[in-house]
C-alpha cells in the first residue's frame, strides 16, 4: 500500500491528482489523506482528515509514504522507517504561504530515506526507484546525539 | 497531585509550558521535550484536540484554539486561553517551537516572570520562520536547528532533531 498524506492546514490537489494518475496506471493500492482539496480522487481510497492513530498506522503499513514536504510527516515516516517522497508546495501556485518547501527540499533530499520531488515526471521517477527492502536497513534511532544536545542545552537554560 | 503532599514541597521540579501548533511543529516540540520529561513538571499546550490526554498518555495536554497569522481575529481568544493557563500553572519557563499560539504565549509572557526558549522548526533553512522573527526581541533565547542562520548571540543553534 502507498500512503499519501497533504497535512492538515492547506490543501495541495496537484499531488493528489498526480498520486491518482499514478495510481490508474499501476493498480496499487493507494490511500490518500486529501485535506479541504476540492480534488477528489477516483483511483484512490481517501480520507479529508484521520485521527493519529490510524496516521501512523498508515505511515508504518505503507511501502511507501507520499507527502507534501511538511517535518512532521518526514520526522514520521524516520520514526516507522518508511521510505518517503516529499513534493513541495509551491508559493506561486497557491499552495503555501511562502517557499519554505522549497527550500527544504535540498536538505530533506539528503537525509535517508527521503526522496525529493518537484515535479510529476520527479514523483514518477523516484515511485519506480525506491526499494523499500534497503531503506529496512537503515538505523534509525529515536533520540539523535544533536537531539539530546538541544534538549540538555534548553535544560541548563531553565535551570539557570 | 504532588502540590498536596508535603513530601515534594522542597525538591519540586519546575514546572514548563511546552505549546505548539499541530502537525510539525507538535512532533518537533516532542522529540525535544521527550528528555526534558523526568527533569521537570511538563505541561503541553496545544490547539491541536487530537493530541489531548488519552488513555495511552500519561502526560498532562491542554487544548486551546487555534490561531494562525491568516485568522488575526482569532488571536484576542487565544490570548486570554493563554493568560488563564499561565495563571493557574504558574511556569518557571515556557518552550514553543511555534507557530502563532506559541509567539502570543511569549508576548503575555514577556510581563510575567516567565523564562521563555523559542526552538525554531527546523523547517525554516534559510531564515527564521514569521513567527520567530515575532518573538526575537522578546525572547529570553531564540534558538535555530540550522547553524548558518545563528549569530551567536540573539539566535544560537545548539544541535537539532534530526
Amino acid at each position: 500500500m502507498i500512503f499519501v498524506a497533504v497535512g492538515t492546514q492547506f490543501p495541495f490537489n496537484r499531488l493528489i491528482e498526480y498520486m491518482d494518475a499514478w495510481a490508474a496506471e499501476h493498480g496499487q493500492e493507494v490511500i490518500a489523506q486529501i485535506s479541504d482539496g476540492d480534488y477528489i480522487p477516483k483511483n484512490m481510497k481517501w480520507e479529508r482528515f484521520l485521527d493519529g492513530e490510524q496516521y501512523n498506522q498508515n505511515i508504518a503499513e505503507a511501502s511507501v509514504f507520499v507527502s507534501h514536504a511538511g517535518m512532521g510527516n518526514i520526522i514520521s515516516a524516520r520514526e516507522q522507517q518508511t521510505p518517503i517522497i516529499v513534493m513541495n508546495r509551491q508559493f506561486k501556485l497557491g499552495e503555501h504561504r511562502n517557499d519554505h518547501q522549497a527550500d527544504g527540499l535540498k536538505w530533506m533530499d539528503k537525509l535517508d530515506g527521503v526522496y525529493a520531488a518537484s515535479t510529476q515526471e520527479e514523483l514518477n521517477q523516484q515511485l519506480s526507484n525506491i526499494k523499500a527492502s534497503n531503506f529496512s536497513e537503515m538505523v534509525c534511532s529515536s533520540t539523535t546525539v544533536g537531539n539530546q544536545n538541544l534538549s540538555n542545552y534548553i535544560a541548563d537554560l531553565i535551570n539557570e | 497531585m504532588s502540590s498536596n503532599s508535603p513530601v515534594n514541597t522542597n525538591n519540586k521540579k519546575p514546572k514548563v509550558l511546552a505549546i505548539a501548533s499541530p502537525g510539525g511543529h507538535w512532533i518537533q516540540l516532542n522529540k525535544i521535550c521527550n528528555p526534558l520529561d523526568d527533569r521537570f513538571e511538563m505541561v503541553y499546550v496545544t490547539p491541536g484536540a487530537q493530541y489531548a490526554t488519552s488513555a495511552k498518555d500519561s502526560r498532562r495536554i491542554l487544548t486551546i484554539s487555534d490561531a494562525s497569522a491568516d485568522s488575526k481575529h482569532k488571536l484576542i481568544p487565544l490570548a486570554f486561553q493563554l493568560l488563564s493557563i499561565f495563571i493557574k500553572e504558574r511556569p518557571s519557563a515556557i518552550i514553543s517551537t511555534g507557530a502563532a499560539p506559541g509567539a502570543i504565549a511569549f508576548l503575555l509572557a514577556k510581563f510575567l516572570p516567565i523564562k521563555t526558549i523559542w526552538v525554531d522548526s527546523i523547517a525554516n533553512v534559510s531564515q527564521i520562520s514569521r513567527s520567530g522573527r515575532m518573538v526575537q526581541k522578546h525572547a529570553d533565547k531564540v534558538i535555530t536547528q540550522w547553524e548558518p542562520l545563528s549569530d551567536n548571540k540573539r539566535v544560537v543553534f545548539k544541535g537539532s532533531i534530526l
